[in-house]
């Protein structure tokens, strides 16, 4: 058996060796595909991260009615942190907003009174509910008539950018999958085609289905391999370009430290899945015509 | 699947056999019986349907009408995966030789074996047997391109013979060689049938048939005709 499975890897290995140009064009369609795919899927991950990150920066400031009592005060924190939609409600005692601004402002506010009111700061774990969590806290007693404040515009054209994003990233990998698969299922369908000769001569001596398929699909799984494994180079190239201009640029956004171990494993099994599955689709059809 | 000895059966046998494709009909109520140990050529024509009766008996065809019998088994009750097995029990020499372009004399002949899971200890011991036997030994280590047509014709008769086949199929082996070459495979391909192997040769070199004296199944428009002496075929 062990010797068998030597004989049918052998094979596999030596005909990659012998027929290194469908080789090459079925590896380097392996990996333009995997990298559009790939990269794509990376990037989709990397807002994904960000967007969950970015209500943080979208902060509601929600003003209460003067000489509110403390109780009162503890009774509105319980009530805006039940709202659905929230992350965490802070309070903001009015003596220290007014120390703060008068250490920021210390002419325009020298010997007045503390004219503020006590406040929360509301962080938000859903950018598309802060409609309804600022009615919400609005209907609160305690809470000023036209007391919450928060930019509204800026937040509706960050969520409808992030929306974008997702939809533009589900369509696109979803139709970036599928052309792959084409691309990959041709060029494999290819290096078949160009040796159904060796097939039907397999075929002719008794060689049993699996012994004919095994070395194709160990093929098909190599080339996917390959291509996965240089498709990962590629998206870990184009990581650390986008880095080093995001850098250059002193932008605030970080793109982080690229898994490179986990990107080889991903792209790795993911093409030599595709070459696997392409190999036995086309091996189906070949055989169906040596036969 | 096994072909098991019985010596009281035919080994094959043809009983009002079709092939019919879409449009054409290739065979068209073929009979005939051949037994164990019979050197038969099947002459005629192109298109005549000589290599659609070899391709029956190795399963590449089926028949689509009558019975088609080897070694007492209907050839069209041997299920998918019986196939391979079916072939181990024949070797084939195909009209074009089929030799892969791409490996050497020696390993044409090794991966039959290989092909159908003989080790590499048994491989070794075998090829260079086989070689010798058809007289291509001094070419072992040779690419298909770099022999003449006979040489090529006896590297594909060496993979035919290699897993010790009962019965040995050629559609056409002196099809791409001189009279010279032509004379040397016969001779070869009766050897062997000395050797006990029953031999079934398509071929409409009328010279070489002629000269070998062997049992004649003339075929004509898919049919089975009687033999005339002298005939040429083109």
């Amino acid at each position: 058996m062990l010797d068998h499975l030597l004989f049918l890897f052998s094979e596999a290995f030596v005909a990659l060796r012998r027929n290194r140009l469908m080789s090459f064009a079925a590896v380097s369609t392996v990996a333009v595909s995997l990298y559009l795919l790939g990269g794509l899927g990376y990037m989709y991950l990397r807002v994904s991260e960000y967007a969950e990150r970015i209500p943080g920066q979208f902060d509601m400031r929600v003003f209460l009615k003067q000489g509110t009592t403390f109780d009162q005060i503890r009774e509105t924190a319980r009530a805006i942190r039940a709202i659905d939609g929230v992350r965490e409600a802070r309070h903001i005692p009015r003596e220290i907003a007014w120390r703060k601004m008068r250490e920021q402002m210390p002419k325009e506010t020298e010997g007045l009174e503390n004219p503020l009111p006590d406040a929360f700061k509301v962080t938000l774990s859903d950018l598309s509910k802060a409609g309804h969590v600022r009615e919400a806290i609005g209907r609160l007693p305690a809470v000023e008539p036209n007391g919450v404040v928060y930019d509204e515009a800026a937040r509706q054209y960050l969520d409808q950018g992030l929306r974008f994003l997702r939809w533009l990233g589900g369509t696109l990998g979803g139709l970036l999958f599928v052309t792959a698969g084409v691309l990959i299922y041709n060029a494999i369908q290819l290096t078949i085609l160009a040796r159904a000769r060796e097939l039907r001569i397999m075929q002719l001596v008794g060689a049993t289905r699996f012994t004919v398929s095994m070395p194709f699909v160990i093929e098909g799984m190599m080339h996917g391999l390959l291509g996965g494994a240089l498709a990962n180079l590629l998206v870990w190239a184009s990581h650390v370009h986008l880095q080093d201009r995001l850098s250059s640029l002193q932008a605030t956004a970080n793109l982080g430290s690229y898994p490179v171990g986990l990107g080889f494993a991903a792209f790795c099994g993911a093409g030599a899945a595709y070459g696997a599955v392409c190999s036995v689709l086309s091996l189906r059809k070949a055989m169906r015509q040596t036969t | 699947m096994e072909l098991p000895p019985s010596p009281s059966q035919p080994l094959v046998v043809f009983d009002q056999v079709e092939v019919k494709y879409a449009e054409t009909v290739a065979l068209d109520g073929v009979s005939f019986e051949v037994q164990k140990g019979e050197f038969v050529f099947f002459v005629g024509k192109t298109g005549a349907g000589k290599s659609t009766v070899l391709k029956v008996i190795s399963r590449e065809v089926r028949h689509t009408g009558g019975r088609a019998l080897l070694n007492g088994r209907e050839l069209n009750g041997v299920r998918p995966s019986e196939v391979p097995l079916l072939r181990r029990q024949m070797g084939i020499v195909p009209q074009d030789f089929a030799l892969l372009a791409g490996k050497r004399v020696w390993e044409n002949v090794a991966y039959a074996m290989r092909a159908v899971g003989a080790s590499a200890k048994e491989v070794r011991r075998r090829v260079p047997e086989i070689l010798e036997r058809v007289n291509i030994g001094h070419r072992a280590d040779a690419f298909p391109h770099e022999l003449s047509g006979g040489e090529q014709q006896r590297v594909a008769i060496a993979r035919a013979l290699i897993n010790n086949p009962v019965l040995l199929l050629a559609d056409e082996p002196t099809g791409n060689l001189d009279p010279e070459h032509s004379i040397e495979i016969m001779e070869l391909l009766a050897q062997l049938n000395v050797r006990g192997t029953t031999v079934l040769v398509a071929s409409h070199d009328m010279m070489v048939v002629e000269l070998m004296g062997k049992r004649l199944i003339r075929l004509e428009a898919g049919r089975v005709v009687p033999p005339v002496e002298g005939m040429g075929l083109a």
